[in-house]
């Protein structure tokens, strides 16, 4: 079956086609996309926190599901060896004519965080480049209030200073919304603002359709086999 | 805890029962509902703090279609189920989740819906998973009828006499549900939103709450379809007869996954359980209101497991251990010395030696019921915010995770995935129909794009990888060499400070069954009757014997 109103898929997503745009609930978002960053050949745990980063995002307002599609379309496919960063103190490099993954590199920074190689105070780190560096938000800023930690990044041109206050994080999210970036990051101890929510941000249809896309590819096509072991093997209309 | 000093803590945490013990799927596959099962949690709530419910609207056309709506006021909250009414041909009657119609569907509203609401929730709920709802929603539900007990009600009802009690005991309910959505499904309320509520807090509060007023809903449906057919000679249900109603519910492997994808949340739900068993096990001496307590609900689970009805080969033998131990324990009652040092921990270690698991389990149910002064705070702990435990350790070292695997996962490191038998099932999602289902590895297509519900063997996998890796190394750096091994190492870690987080047995294993990891949930759940229809598929009774809307402050099961 595949008429429009197909009602018999455990999923609704799928049939977001025809409006323009909808908002999303945390937890598609995070399934979502963690299927996706899936289907795009991410390992499962890193797949999981492609999932946290995109529910963060929209959780603060930010379209994160919009972001996350655009880095796994560009990198799917590329090894894992292509997309990591190498760590050295002070020194996060991207692979050799490549830029870095920022849910890869996140997470990794998130990983050090305790580390003589990761973020603490006093550190200066040249990274990247970097994918979509807006991905990396959410990690940084869970480093920032695990640690304490009043985050600075700065890149040519420009910086951000990181902290939970809503105006500085639209002001780090629309400076960090490109393609690509070099980074330097540094951190002092900081006082941190209570979180700010917001309200969700509609994603665009498209988006939901080309995410979903990739997630299918986690999926198996039917068999005999499978749908006879589905349901029960008993009548149901009693 | 006024009963029990600091320094008994600890006692009480040694009386818990090990992991090993009570993570078993042959174990698990025997859970009984408790107290702490989320709808008597819903139940105890709903008396404690004077809920009402209304019925404000209720326009069903004389086909029996059309909506209506349920409010319960709580304090400074309503919440409302809207109810919609349908006319269901019998071919289109399917307890799959990939049905396409049901007899009614329902959503339970944050508030007190306008007509606007009411309106933009009838262009949706009806079409279920195809509908899109939003945060002002908090679950999607739908049911559908037991055919031959609906018409049997409302025939007998439209005729001026009560239905047949035999007949309402045979099946249970009037209808049954299939799916109860909620958590952010499809556009409602994500949990985050809800859960510092403190009548939401407790785990699936929003699904009992949607599940007791749909059970509402379906009692009024038949007297309403019982005045369209029997005018003036029609007549309302026997109060006591609608007691024994509960609603059905019908679940496949879909729910499986849950348990194994929220370790942390199911290891505070086994936790609360040990706790208080240990808690009573503890106790200096039994009370003569405890006895009677206890000798009441023991007469009600003889006859409830008397009632229980189910044809399925695995099934039928539990039952017959189910009904033995309970004559054991009724014989037991007699000769208990009460008088003896720790009377309740003696009963329990009769229980292990006499009982099977089926027994054991149903005796911790009881041991429980008469102390809930002592045991119902424990339902406080019983949610989870796994958010807080998302967060990898990556100073961790290589040392440590050797040893949380040494310590926890003795089970998984015995088991050899080099053999079939281990290895013969594989979880996946089905491309067709977006749904969780098992298959055969050496017969079916799909396992390379299995999920990752074979903790085992992901664990077995780490443990080989971390044979080449220093005992020095952080685990940040384990893992940015192998990202493969993140997601089980977050489990690993998880596991660490929560004892109860896996199922200790292997989930792909040739004879695992999968109705073993449905009862535990539907028993935390608080279902009764649980009656498999397959090896991955059970139907069950939700708030059977509980009381009805106009009953809130009668409950004698709280």
């Amino acid at each position: 079956m595949s008429e429009p109103l197909d009602q018999t898929r455990g999923d609704t997503l799928p049939l977001i086609n025809d409006a323009q745009s909808t908002s999303l609930s945390c937890n598609e978002v995070s399934a979502l996309c963690m299927k996706a960053a899936r289907g795009a050949g991410m390992s499962w745990g890193l797949a999981e926190e492609a999932g946290f980063a995109a529910a963060w995002l929209v959780q603060r307002g930010f379209d994160g599901p919009e972001h996350l599609y655009r880095h796994l379309a560009q990198a799917q496919g590329r090894s894992w060896q292509d997309l990591c960063p190498t760590v050295k103190s002070g020194d996060w490099q991207a692979p050799a004519g490549r830029a870095i993954c920022p849910i890869a590199l996140g997470a990794t920074l998130c990983d050090y965080a305790a580390l003589p190689e990761g973020v603490g105070v006093g550190c200066e780190i040249k990274i990247g480049p970097v994918d979509y560096p807006v991905l990396l938000l959410p990690f940084l800023v869970t480093c920032a209030e695990t640690a304490s930690l009043q985050l600075t990044l700065s890149w040519d041109g420009g910086s951000a200073c990181l902290a939970r206050d809503r105006t500085a994080l639209v002001d780090a999210f629309k400076a960090l919304d490109g393609r690509q970036a070099s980074l330097t990051l540094t951190a002092q101890f900081g006082t941190v603002a209570p979180a700010i929510t917001s309200a969700a941000p509609q994603t665009d249809s498209d988006t939901i359709t080309a995410l979903n896309a990739m997630a299918m590819r986690t999926t198996v096509p039917a068999s005999e086999a499978s749908r006879a072991g589905a349901g029960s093997t008993t009548t149901d209309n009693d | 805890m006024s009963q029990f000093e600091p320094d008994l803590h600890s006692e009480i945490a040694a009386l818990r029962r090990p992991a090993a013990e009570v993570m078993r799927l042959a174990r698990m596959g025997c859970s009984h509902p408790t107290r702490l099962s989320f709808l008597r949690i819903l139940l105890r709530r709903m008396k404690s703090d004077g809920w009402q419910v209304d019925r404000p609207v209720w326009d069903v056309d004389t086909a029996g279609v059309g909506y209506a709506v349920y409010r319960a006021h709580c304090g400074p909250r309503i919440y409302s189920l809207v109810a919609f009414a349908h006319d269901l041909p019998d071919e289109m009657r399917s307890d799959r989740v990939i049905a396409t119609a049901w007899d009614a569907t329902f959503t339970l509203f944050d508030g007190d819906p306008s007509p606007d609401d009411i309106m933009r929730l009838g262009a949706n709920v009806p079409l279920q998973e195809a509908g899109r709802i939003s945060n002002r929603e908090l679950t999607l539900a739908r049911a559908n009828r037991s055919v031959r007990l609906f018409n049997h009600v409302v025939q007998a009802l439209s005729e001026g006499r009560q239905p047949d009690p035999q007949e309402i005991s045979a099946v249970g309910y009037l209808m049954r549900s299939t799916a109860v959505y909620g958590s952010g499904k499809f556009g409602a309320a994500d949990r985050a939103d809800i859960a510092a509520r403190p009548e939401l807090a407790a785990p699936f509060q929003v699904e009992m709450l949607t599940v007791w007023l749909i059970r509402a809903f379906t009692t009024d449906i038949v007297e309403h379809m019982a005045a369209v057919q029997g005018g003036d000679r029609a007549v309302r249900l026997d109060p006591d007869l609608r007691r024994m109603l509960g609603v059905g519910n019908s679940t496949g492997l879909g729910m499986a996954p849950f348990i194994v994808r929220h370790p942390v949340l199911l290891n505070n739900w086994i936790m609360a359980r040990e706790d208080a068993l240990a808690r009573v096990r503890m106790l200096a001496d039994v009370t003569p209101d405890a006895m009677v307590r206890l000798r009441f609900i023991l007469d009600a689970t003889i006859q409830n497991a008397t009632a229980w009805k189910s044809d399925h080969p695995v099934q039928l033998p539990k039952l017959q251990d189910l009904r033995r131990d309970l004559q054991l324990i009724f014989e037991k009652f007699s000769t208990w010395p009460t008088q003896q040092h720790r009377p309740w921990d003696a009963l329990w270690r009769w229980g292990m030696d006499a009982l099977s698991y089926e027994g054991q389990e149903a005796l911790l149910a009881l041991m429980l019921e008469p102390h809930g002064d002592l045991v119902d705070d424990l339902s406080d702990l019983m949610g989870a915010n796994e958010a807080a435990t998302f967060r990898l350790d990556g100073a961790m070292t290589v040392r440590e995770l050797r040893s949380i695997l040494a310590e926890h996962y003795g089970w998984a490191l015995a088991i050899d995935f080099t053999a079939p038998e281990n290895v013969a099932r594989f979880w996946y999602v089905s491309e067709e129909k977006l749904e969780p289902r098992l298959g055969e590895r050496a017969s079916e297509e799909g396992a390379p794009l299995e999920q990752p519900l074979c903790i085992a063997r992901l664990v077995s996998e780490l443990h080989a990888t971390l044979q080449d890796h220093n005992d020095d190394e952080p685990v940040a750096a384990l893992l940015l060499a192998h990202p493969e091994h993140r997601y089980v190492v977050r489990r690993v870690q998880i596991t660490q400070n929560h004892p109860y987080a896996e199922v200790c047995d292997n989930l792909i294993a040739a004879d695992m069954l999968p109705i073993d990891l449905l009862r535990c949930k539907l028993a935390f759940f608080g279902a009764s009757r649980f009656d498999p229809r397959s090896d991955r598929w059970v139907r069950i009774n939700l708030f059977q014997g509980a009381p009805y809307p106009d009953e809130i402050g009668q409950s004698d099961q709280q």
